[in-house]
């Protein structure tokens, strides 16, 4: 049973890390791009 | 298209029976490799000969690695590269010239291998028209890979290391489907299992790289 | 030439609404698949990998590859060349290869109690694992520094090349596994006999893995026309500041002022030495 919560954790665990990841990469580049364009509406 | 193709193949050639780099450099390195399996593997015959028919293929798939760079490092300066493009030569030609440049090359080397794998393996040869066909068959398809990647990483810097990580992937249903077609023909393989459905399986597979080198290696020209 | 970065408000919500759906379904695939379904007859408890390991491997290996190469073809095509579909594929690849990894790991879970071992050369495990490399190979070429339009057609023609291979991958090995007269016990079915609340739970897993690919596979895809237009940006804006200095005689000595363009947080990496290793082929005559 423990292969079980094994497989699960690591799945979710690996799904929410990158969704993570991705989510912190757009934001930082939304911001840089607000910068160097700044008209851009949002 | 055949004729563009015979151009090029024959530059190509040329180029190499002046230069020898295959013969000198590549060939050596197979037979290097396959004295390293045989350290690795040896001192007994036993492990040497059951394994024989993958480590050709193998041999012969770093051997179509080198032969791949080094038909593109022909064309290494731009203006080179710029000027078969703009010679208005057929792409599809190009393509099917260079991989047959790059073909005959390594059958040269298989033949030597196979050489080896006889001598310094102590395989044992049944059947030499299995042997023969995988080897066509399979060169055929590791050639047109070949020069489809090596296209594809011409010009690019880092192509030494990125080459053989993108090639030998793509590349191991000729490992798999060649060592058992030859594992049939040396006997060394499972009882009962024929060389036939392994020497379709290279065949498809060349039809198919072909096929697509032709279709797809203009786009690669565009531009440079 | 900046391109305009805006996101219609539209899009943004669509998102956040997919991802909460996601969410939402996907914890409810793991209540489902850990406790409120029975254990199989056969497999016992190890049947509730199911409700994730096929999901995956269907997201891996079907809708990330298969939107990679189809993306790939149609920015091939000339009649439908887009920049849409090369930011596509890359975006699809990336995702996929998340997935396919952990493909391998779930697939390997699965096997290590129902076969003592970790690894098993079986066919699907064997042929998702040479997936796993044609896609780390497609984002090493995605890396090679050049302009977009090269790059896009490098990648394109790689991605077709490996989905080529793909079915070909797996007929071989299934080949190898099957025709191999002394094969092992190996290779128990995978698949149970599924049933009632059972697939239920399996399309929801199903439909909420998909899901997540989508919302991943929309950030990503907005995570790659951000970056994209910043290096074109920050490529112009370091271009005009070495004009505004003023071409030194000696042209190619110069060393890079570098782009200084986007200041304190860093830049990805790659785009910051693309910019600085174009320069200098720019401005030479």
């Amino acid at each position: 049973m423990s292969y079980i919560n094994a497989g699960y954790s690591i799945a979710l665990t690996v799904l929410s890390a990158y969704a993570g990841q991705l989510w912190w990469r757009r934001r930082r580049l939304e911001r840089l791009a607000a910068r160097v364009d700044p008209d851009a509406n949002r | 298209m055949w004729r563009d193709a015979l151009l090029v193949a024959g530059k190509d050639l040329r180029i190499e029976m002046r230069s020898r780099v295959v013969l000198n450099q590549v060939a050596p390195f197979a037979i290097v490799v396959l004295a390293l399996f045989a350290f690795a593997l040896g001192p007994d015959r036993a492990p040497m000969v059951q394994g024989a028919a993958g480590l050709f293929w193998v041999a012969v798939l770093f051997a179509a690695v080198l032969a791949t760079q080094r038909s593109f490092a022909l064309e290494a300066n731009d203006g080179t590269r710029d000027g078969l493009r703009l010679s208005g030569l057929d792409p599809a030609g190009i393509f099917l010239g260079k991989a047959a440049a790059v073909a005959v090359q390594l059958i040269v080397l298989e033949v030597l291998l196979t050489g080896g794998v006889v001598l310094l393996y102590g395989a044992h040869v049944r059947s030499y028209g299995s042997v023969v066909a995988a080897c066509a068959a399979g060169t055929a398809g590791l050639a047109a890979v070949g020069t489809l990647y090596g296209a594809l990483a011409a010009g690019v810097r880092v192509r030494e290391t990125l080459l053989p990580f993108l090639l030998l992937p793509v590349v191991a249903p000729v490992l798999l489907a060649g060592t058992r077609a030859w594992q049939a023909a040396l006997g060394t393989g499972p009882g009962g299992d024929t060389a036939d459905p392994w020497l379709s399986l290279l065949l498809v597979f060349a039809a198919v790289y072909l096929a697509l080198g032709v279709v797809i290696f203009g786009s690669l020209q565009e531009s440079g | 030439m900046t391109r305009p970065v805006a996101s219609s408000k539209r899009s943004t919500r669509l998102v956040r609404i997919i991802g909460v759906v996601a969410v939402v379904s996907l914890a409810a695939t793991v209540w489902l698949g850990l406790w409120v379904t029975p254990p199989d007859k056969t497999q016992g408890q190890l049947v509730r990998l199911v409700y994730i390991h096929p999901p995956i491997a269907w997201v891996a290996l079907y809708l990330a590859f298969g939107t990679a190469a189809l993306g790939s073809v149609l920015w091939l095509w000339p009649r439908t060349r887009s920049r849409f579909w090369d930011r596509l594929a890359a975006s699809a690849m990336e995702v996929g290869v998340v997935f396919t990894a952990l493909t391998l790991v779930t697939g390997a879970i699965w096997g290590r109690p129902t076969w003592g071992v970790w690894w098993a050369w079986d066919a699907r495990l064997t042929s998702t694992a040479l997936l796993l490399v044609l896609q780390l190979g497609y984002l090493a070429l995605r890396r090679v520094p050049g302009d977009a339009d090269a790059r896009a057609r490098r990648c394109a023609v790689g991605a077709v090349i490996a989905g080529v291979d793909v079915p070909i991958v797996h007929f071989s090995v299934d080949w190898w596994k099957t025709l191999h007269q002394g094969a092992t016990v190996l290779n128990p079915d995978l698949t149970p006999t599924i049933h009632g609340i059972m697939a239920w739970t399996l399309l929801l897993g199903f439909v909420a893995l998909t899901l997540v690919f989508v919302w991943m596979l929309m950030v990503r895809y907005r995570i790659q026309v951000l970056s994209e237009v910043l290096e074109g940006a920050e490529l112009e804006m370091a271009l005009h500041e070495r004009w505004a200095e003023g071409a030194p005689p000696d042209g190619h000595g110069a060393t890079d002022a570098g782009p200084v363009a986007v200041v304190d947080e860093e830049t990805p990496a790659q785009v910051g030495s693309r910019a600085r290793g174009e320069q200098p082929a720019e401005l030479v005559p």
